[in-house]
């Protein structure tokens, strides 16, 4: 791996493909579409793991609550572990500056029309980090439940919110995202007393119905926050995580892609 | 719209392929894109009409396979076929599982247009063999 701004594109591997005969007149492949972006996100992981960060992907709808949710878990963390920022949206640094407000490093990637972060974006963005010394590294993702589910990043876990005036039937809408997490944080739940039409249990029910027996945890952030659960969460992830690593482990990606995992990058047949 | 940048990256790699092979142009590109996957093959044919123009898939035309969606219980091994927001086991009603089919997203075939004479490799001792097509 590289050590600094030299490794900007990792090296392409050649395409797939066993000998055929020349002049065979198709190529029978069977590679991931987005094995660019895996290859890009497995280097990310390289970057976090020499340096000890421990990395989560945070995503959501707009407005679920992502950045308050930071600003909730900064404060109550940053006197124990050194937290850093990588904020996604389309325009503005605004979410930026409210994190580096709490006295975080903060750095905002605007992808202007991109809907998701990819992971060259990060690796852009990871070398405008200060890594040494970090413990922990929020990705926030671009308010969206559909595109980001598909680019790791090379984070090592994946969170999605799912806020009371979401609606509770949105892991059924978007089962892809909420299939690939590793946590859904049910945001916003000081609003239950007003929303008559958001019913926990059956949130947690359509997550269920993943078949990943995800956890769900509820959460407030704003006013007096309420973020007890999703702090137990992390520092049990953050535990695991370092125990892994200390016991030789190569963190893979979070997300659950067994077919993609299992076809690799493919084994082509000859044409 | 990420089917936009997922349809760039399947250009991408078609066009290393079709270099590899000496060829110019593409004739057809076949993809599978599962429910899983949270591509839509719509989108992606769209984002493929635009992306082609002045690839070497400029003519080609994309077959997008879509399988269904089958899942493997983890407590009873049952395969079943399901919706992409119904993964749990219809036989035991366990609530985990693996995804067997449904999330894929990936290249399969690229047919070439391989045009005149088969070039041949001054490496190669042995002349190229007549071409196929099919």
């Amino acid at each position: 791996m590289c050590i600094d701004c030299g490794c900007a594109v990792p090296p392409a591997p050649e395409p797939d493909v066993v000998a055929s005969p020349r002049g065979a007149s198709h190529i029978d492949v069977l590679q991931d579409l987005l094995a660019a972006n895996d290859r890009q996100a497995a280097h990310n992981r390289e970057h976090f793991d020499a340096h000890g960060v421990f990395v989560v992907n945070l995503m959501s709808g707009p407005g679920a609550g992502k950045t308050a949710l930071l600003e909730a878990t900064i404060l109550a963390l940053r006197d124990r572990l050194r937290i850093a920022v990588i904020e996604g949206d389309l325009e503005t640094d605004n979410d930026a500056a409210r994190i580096r407000a709490h006295g975080v490093p903060a750095i905002q990637i605007t992808t202007v029309t991109g809907c998701h972060l990819d992971a060259a974006l990060v690796h852009r963005a990871l070398h405008a980090l200060p890594l040494e010394g970090l413990d922990l590294l929020f990705i926030e993702n671009v308010g969206n439940l559909v595109c980001p589910a598909g680019f790791d990043l090379g984070q090592h876990r994946n969170v999605t919110l799912l806020s009371t005036t979401d609606g509770d039937d949105k892991p059924a809408k978007y089962p892809v995202i909420f299939r690939a997490s590793d946590l859904v944080v049910l945001s916003k739940v000081d609003l239950l007393d007003v929303i008559d039409d958001f019913d926990p249990l059956r949130a947690v029910a359509a997550v269920r119905a993943l078949g990943r027996d995800t956890p769900v945890v509820p959460t407030a952030a704003r006013r007096t926050p309420t973020i007890g659960a999703w702090l137990a969460w992390l520092d049990q992830e953050l535990g695991a995580h370092r125990a892994a690593r200390s016991a030789g482990a190569r963190p893979g990606p979070s997300a659950p892609r067994e077919r993609r995992a299992a076809a690799g990058t493919g084994h082509a047949a000859q044409g | 719209m990420h089917e936009l940048s997922v349809c760039g990256a399947l250009i991408e790699q078609v066009s290393a392929l079709a270099a590899q092979r000496g060829a110019a142009l593409v004739r057809r590109i076949t993809i599978e894109v599962g429910p899983l996957s949270g591509v839509d093959p719509l989108l992606l044919q769209a984002a493929f009409c635009v992306l082609r123009a002045g690839s070497c898939a400029a003519e080609a035309d994309l077959a997008i396979d879509t399988p269904d969606v089958r899942i493997c219980c983890i407590a009873c091994a049952a395969v079943t076929s399901t919706a992409p927001n119904r993964l749990v086991c219809a036989q035991c009603g366990g609530m985990r599982s693996r995804v067997l089919q449904g999330d894929e997203l990936r290249l399969r075939r690229v047919e070439l247009v391989v045009e005149g004479l088969p070039r041949l490799d001054p490496n190669d001792a042995q002349p190229a063999p007549p071409m196929q097509f099919h």
